[in-house]
């Protein structure tokens, strides 16, 4: 009762005091704001200044330096014009897919066997050694697979050799039609990853009771998988499917130093696209547009993948 | 047999399969590490004897200067980080002001803003700053980018923590500082250690931003220096002083990880779901 009376009256006040009784506070608080300002002021500063600066300079022609000029949407009108974008958008779409087929394979059957494991020190032993190669950095994993793809000397040709079937030793990243799928194709066999710490964590997470239940019930074990344990772990799929598409779509790393887009362009991604544009032709307005596109393009799938999978999550845990 | 393992032996073999072909090109590219060129070519597949540490020593007059150019760099960042962050989401978390809600979503929503797209700017800040080709180049936006994350998971533990436990320490007389390092470090020690060693993974690995700031060879940090040395090595055929190098880059967070793997496995999987 006293609540809602301090409340009325804070409303009934004249806008003036209610100010002055924010300022009190915010004054009695001083301290909080003095130690928020080294972060506020990086923040500002890294992330807030150049993220509004990409989509503001989308709008013009800018060399980054001395030159720049206001065309509207012009530089999203060349975009839709240009046939590099076009190809880069469709090779992005195909990566991200084989990504997703892959992550939502892979890594899954890994954890789900390591989970059922029931000597549960060789589980853990099996979960530390899928950590370690995430461990090595990354250039150095690619510049091995760099050595796996090498057309006189590689690993795959070698092997190919090696089991008689030298006739299929090819230049693979020197390839056309097979750069882009030597591209999807490192890392096999996909196990060693962050996402099947995150299935594991998933399927360690459900109330033993549950299986236990099913397992009265006679339930066989790809029964019990796919109706018990995969619904169980939908929010883990739901973010791996987040990670996936964010990775897929502005990671250039890996394909900047496996093919640098090439041969031609024919693994050219919208993120190298922007990187060549900036840093080759000195085409900043553009390539803030490039940005910006893929900024809009990763807020729609963010935002439909929580909708589209909250509500199965919402609907297992019924 | 054991009815565990009887029950657990089809499961080992899959996974046994997986963790060959996952490790097999590690395995490889340490033992021709060992080998000089004449030993690779006549003897692709295996072991050859003696080992061959010269191609170490050469490897390693090229890559030291790498490795010691990320130690500083990300070793900076992550005490940045940990040190910013931690102080700001012991304010998020134990504190009511106005704005804390809006501010604290200024910080969170950074973290739908993709790296691309701050890219082009953010090189022409740098650029304007006269800081290209320094430390400062990586450290600073590092730590700005890597306190978002470790905010948002220090906030929520932080809050975690029972009220009991700062309302006794005040009634003790004990000031915001007192708080902070006598009750809130040390209980999010472990929290710490997670943050700190995903951030060390993320910096340690980062290529683009690197390539980008810093031209000038000898400041390169690991990423963008393996590369033109695998480039080099690769370009002259000179494969044994090359996988030589891999393994000298892969030690340093070899090391990291034997020392934390418990927080390492930890970080990876709670740290991740909770994002």
């Amino acid at each position: 009762m006293a609540q809602l009376t301090v409340e009325r009256t804070s409303s009934a006040m004249p806008s003036s005091s209610k100010w002055a009784l924010t300022l009190r506070r915010m004054t009695r608080c001083k301290e909080c704001y003095l130690l928020l300002t080294p972060t506020f002021v990086l923040i500002l500063l890294f992330n807030y200044y150049p993220a509004l600066s990409a989509l503001y300079h989308s709008f013009f022609q800018w060399n980054g330096a001395n030159f720049k000029r206001f065309t509207g949407i012009n530089n999203f009108v060349l975009m839709v014009h240009d046939p590099t974008i076009w190809l880069s958008l469709g090779n992005m779409v195909k990566l991200t897919l084989v990504a997703l087929a892959i992550n939502l394979t892979f890594p899954l059957m890994a954890g789900a066997l390591i989970f059922h494991l029931r000597d549960l020190r060789l589980a853990y032993f099996y979960r530390v050694l899928f950590v370690v190669p995430m461990v090595v950095p990354g250039m150095v994993t690619l510049m091995i697979w760099r050595f796996i793809y090498n057309p006189n000397i590689g690993l795959l040709n070698q092997i190919l050799k090696a089991i008689g079937m030298g006739a299929l030793a090819r230049p693979w990243l020197g390839d056309f039609k097979l750069a882009l799928y030597a591209i999807m194709f490192i890392g096999f066999p996909w196990v060693a990853g962050i996402s099947t710490l995150i299935y594991l964590a998933g399927f360690q997470a459900i109330p033993m009771e549950l299986l236990d239940a099913a397992a009265i019930d006679g339930a066989s074990a790809w029964k019990r998988f796919w109706n018990v344990e995969l619904p169980l772990v939908m929010s883990q799929v739901k973010l791996i499917v987040i990670l996936t598409v964010i990775g897929s779509f502005q990671g250039f790393a890996t394909i900047m130093v496996m093919t640098n887009g090439g041969p031609g362009t024919s693994t050219m991604v919208p993120g190298l696209y922007l990187y060549r544009n900036a840093m080759y032709y000195n085409k900043m307005g553009y390539a803030c547009a490039i940005g910006t596109m893929l900024f809009i393009i990763t807020l729609i799938l963010t935002y439909l993948n929580t909708r589209y999978l909250k509500s199965s999550v919402e609907f297992t845990g019924v | 047999m054991s009815r565990t393992l009887r029950h657990d032996l089809p499961i080992h073999v899959i996974l046994g399969i997986l963790a060959i072909l996952t490790f097999y090109p590690f395995v490889f590219m340490v033992i021709t590490s060992f080998k000089t060129s004449p030993q690779f070519i006549h003897n692709f597949w295996g072991v050859t004897w003696p080992p061959t540490v010269a191609n170490y020593r050469d490897a390693w007059h090229r890559i030291s200067i790498y490795l010691a150019n990320s130690t500083l760099v990300s070793g900076a960042s992550v005490v940045g980080v940990l040190a910013i962050s931690s102080i700001s989401a012991f304010v998020f978390a134990r504190f009511d002001f106005p704005g804390r809600e809006l501010l604290f979503f200024a910080i969170l929503s950074l973290l739908m803003i993709p790296g691309v797209l701050t890219l082009v700017p953010a090189f022409l800040l740098i650029k304007s700053f006269g800081l290209l080709n320094t430390y400062w180049a990586l450290i600073l936006p590092y730590i700005s980018g890597g306190q978002i994350f470790a905010i948002f998971i220090l906030r929520s533990f932080i809050a975690s923590l029972p009220e009991e436990l700062f309302e006794s320490a005040r009634l003790d007389g004990a000031s915001t500082l007192r708080l902070f390092t006598s009750i809130v470090l040390p209980l999010s020690k472990p929290i710490l250690v997670t943050i700190a060693i995903m951030n060390i993974l993320s910096t340690w690995n980062d290529y683009v931003w690197p390539l980008v700031t810093i031209p000038d060879g000898r400041r390169w940090t690991i990423s963008v220096g393996i590369v033109s040395f695998s480039s080099q090595y690769g370009g002259l055929e000179n494969w044994g002083p090359m996988f030589a190098g891999f393994v000298i880059a892969s030690i340093p967070l070899i090391i990291l990880f034997l020392f934390t793997m418990r927080y390492f496995i930890a970080g990876l999987t709670s740290g991740a779901i909770k994002a």
